[in-house]
């Protein structure tokens, strides 16, 4: 990782972890290089890898999900936009909307203005676009599988023929 | 070693695709002893590449070259989209043969009958399931009951639902015909890591290789059919995975690329003797299109469901496929169980913020329904191509251009509701209903089949209308979409018109 990403990934993280709630999950090493973090905010394409990172923790929040995961789903949608102009013309037009979309810059609001910005914005288009990019991503996380109790591929365990494919037990006279 | 053949062999069938008609119709060939030569544009793959992860197996299995408007989902692969099919298969019923008799004159359609009857068809659908293994026919005893399954058996029983089954699904409960018996794996549409799932890629295409009257050919895209000055066809040009063109010569074609790829070689094979397309004379090709109306339920259950454990489709509720006008539309729809992933399961349930992801955290506690209904084909339901933009076989890209027809909603809305009672008669909790999951994974209509030549491209075999050794095998026939699942009616009327040519064969007339 190049100096430049390190950086804003630490900015991501700052920014997935902003929210009380999932503050425990927080790398605190992650975030000790304070010129890094100043130098950061100058930046442009930062700044909108901080937006993602909220709107990421905001479309899905799960207590129960490290930030780590989060900050993964953001790294892999900005990786994935530096190759794809359309993608990154979306992040633009959904920065510049929730910027406006409250009385201060998206970044500056509390989450609960943050969670009323991406509210108000919620039917444009570029938000559903970004939703997909999102669930494809964190959806897709063995870590979040994890949280949810999937355990995803089976073939490995010789599928569920012996364990369970069959075994609900709440239906009436036992599902027969 | 398989049988290989040399270019110039004009004694040759050249079958385009090697999916559930491409790979039928070959292997039907070969084994009466008919010398074809299969064109794949996909590559061979083997059980040890299948690995439980969708997005994966979509890299390596699905067709992802550039295509505009209405997404639709198919393989490039040897077999085709047997590779990524659940096994539903369903029989179509005796009305769906007969749309426009049966339906009337809907406003905005292009219904027509089919050339011929269920009952002419139902000895090769015998065929069909007996290669295939499908379920509860031919003494093959049904699926096993999954979770998923007993969940939905229960609540059909309670909302006084008579006809659902476990049987049906072209998968083995048993090993059969080399085949091992399921493992309730899961992933059946990423390909089945132990081949218990039909495919062609370890039934059809190793069996015609064994007859020594077959060549596969992978890497092998099909750009473009040759005729003669009589407009019989000649050969089919190919691009290798150099980008090297080869031309095939051939006796008769079979094309079986799914509608997307079976309408643009047809288009790209235009003259001066077909100017709007080979066999185009009906102006037909590329219209018609059909597909079948789709959604899925899902709710949160009273307990633990555990829909990924197991097959994807393990049950078929019949009772609301037939045509009863009272209902407010025109055909019907048959209601299956279906398990999918998370990251499906979130695209399904929509919504964003704490109430999705609370719904999703429920995931084990899912119960999953799905429906395909009958859709009335539209002049407007097209695909159309822009030679302005080409992709890298220097074919011009095609848009595919889809919108519902009102039968299709008025479908819609009466089927949502009887999911949701299905789901909520068991206790289930937050009913989400979701329009087109699954939409474009069956196509069909673009070749029609029709009695009339100006109605459709492709006569009762098959046999397009204006070129007489020059077949359609896929979906593309269908002359309407029926309600079920398509495959296995696929697969018959691949049997049946590989019957058809060796008898024309046999008489000197192909």
């Amino acid at each position: 990782m190049d100096s430049e990403t390190t950086t804003r990934r630490r900015f991501i993280v700052a920014a997935v972890t902003a929210s009380g709630a999932v503050a425990s999950g927080l790398n605190l090493a992650l975030l000790q290089n304070a010129s890094a973090w100043a130098s950061a905010t100058d930046d442009d394409s930062t700044a909108s890898a901080n937006v993602l990172a909220r709107m990421v923790r905001l479309y899905y929040p799960h207590d129960n999900v490290a930030d780590d995961v989060y900050v993964q789903t953001v790294d892999s949608i900005l990786s994935a936009a530096a190759s794809d102009p359309q993608l990154q013309q979306l992040l633009d037009v959904a920065h510049a909307a929730l910027d406006s979309a409250g009385d201060h810059r998206f970044a500056e609001l509390d989450a609960e203005s943050q969670l009323a910005a991406m509210t108000k914005v919620q039917d444009e288009a570029f938000f559903t676009a970004i939703k997909f990019q999102v669930l494809a991503r964190f959806y897709a996380h063995p870590e979040v599988w994890k949280a949810m109790n999937y355990p995803g591929s089976s073939v490995e365990h010789g599928g569920y023929v012996e364990r369970g494919f069959n075994d609900i037990d709440w239906l009436p006279g036992g599902g027969q | 070693m398989s049988k290989q053949f040399e270019l110039n062999d004009a004694s040759v069938v050249v079958v385009i695709g090697s999916g559930a008609g491409g790979g039928t119709v070959a292997n039907e060939l070969s084994q009466k002893g008919i010398d074809v030569v299969c064109l794949e544009a996909g590559k061979r793959l083997g059980l040890s590449d299948i690995v439980n992860d969708p997005a994966v197996m979509m890299q390596k299995l699905g067709w992802n070259d550039t295509r505009k408007g209405t997404p639709i989902y198919t393989c490039k692969t040897v077999g085709g989209t047997t590779m990524r099919w659940s096994g539903i298969t369903p029989r179509f019923q005796a009305h769906e043969f007969k749309a426009l008799s049966t339906y009337g004159q809907m406003p905005d359609t292009t219904l027509i009958d089919w050339p011929f009857t269920l009952e002419e068809l139902e000895p090769y659908y015998d065929k069909a399931e007996h290669k295939m293994g499908v379920t509860g026919t031919h003494g093959i005893p049904p699926s096993a009951e999954t979770n998923n399954y007993k969940l939905l058996k229960a609540a059909a029983k309670e909302l006084g639902y008579k006809e659902y089954t476990s049987t049906r699904t072209a998968i083995n409960p048993v090993a059969r015909d080399g085949r091992a018996a399921c493992r309730q794996i899961g992933f059946c549409h990423s390909g089945c890591a132990i081949g218990a799932k039909w495919s062609t890629l370890y039934t059809e295409v190793p069996k015609a290789e064994s007859t020594h009257h077959f060549e596969l050919r992978t890497e092998a895209m099909a750009v473009k059919v040759n005729h003669d000055d009589h407009g019989a066809v000649t050969g089919v040009v190919y691009a290798d995975s150099d980008g090297n063109l080869h031309e095939q010569k051939a006796r008769a074609v079979c094309i079986a690329g799914n509608v997307m790829e079976t309408t643009r070689l047809l288009r790209n094979s235009a003259s001066n003797l077909f100017p709007d397309g080979l066999a185009n004379s009906s102006g037909q090709l590329g219209r018609n299109y059909t597909r079948h109306l789709m959604f899925s339920t899902l709710a949160i259950m009273l307990g633990e469901v555990n829909f990924h454990r197991g097959t994807r489709q393990s049950g078929l509720l019949f009772d609301e496929q037939y045509h009863v006008p009272e209902r407010g539309f025109n055909g019907g729809y048959l209601i299956e169980t279906v398990a999918t992933d998370p990251v499906t399961v979130a695209a399904i349930v929509g919504g964003w913020g704490e109430s999705a992801a609370e719904y999703l955290a429920n995931y084990t506690k899912l119960g999953g329904l799905w429906v395909t209904g009958e859709d009335p084909p539209q002049a407007s339901n097209r695909i159309t191509f822009d030679d302005t933009e080409k992709d890298q076989y220097g074919l011009a890209v095609p848009t595919l251009h889809y919108s519902y027809h009102a039968n299709s909603l008025a479908m819609f809305e009466h089927g949502k509701k009887q999911c949701e009672a299905l789901l909520e008669s068991m206790g289930g909790q937050k009913p989400v209903t979701t329009l087109d999951v699954g939409g474009g994974c069956h196509n069909m209509g673009v070749a029609r089949m029709s009695v009339n030549k100006n109605d459709g491209v492709t006569n009762r075999w098959g046999q397009t209308h204006d070129v007489p050794n020059l077949f359609v095998t896929d979906g593309s026939l269908f002359s309407t979409s029926a309600a079920g699942n398509p495959t296995l009616t696929i697969v018959a009327l691949a049997i049946r018109q590989a019957e058809h040519i060796a008898e024309r064969m046999k008489h000197r007339e192909l």
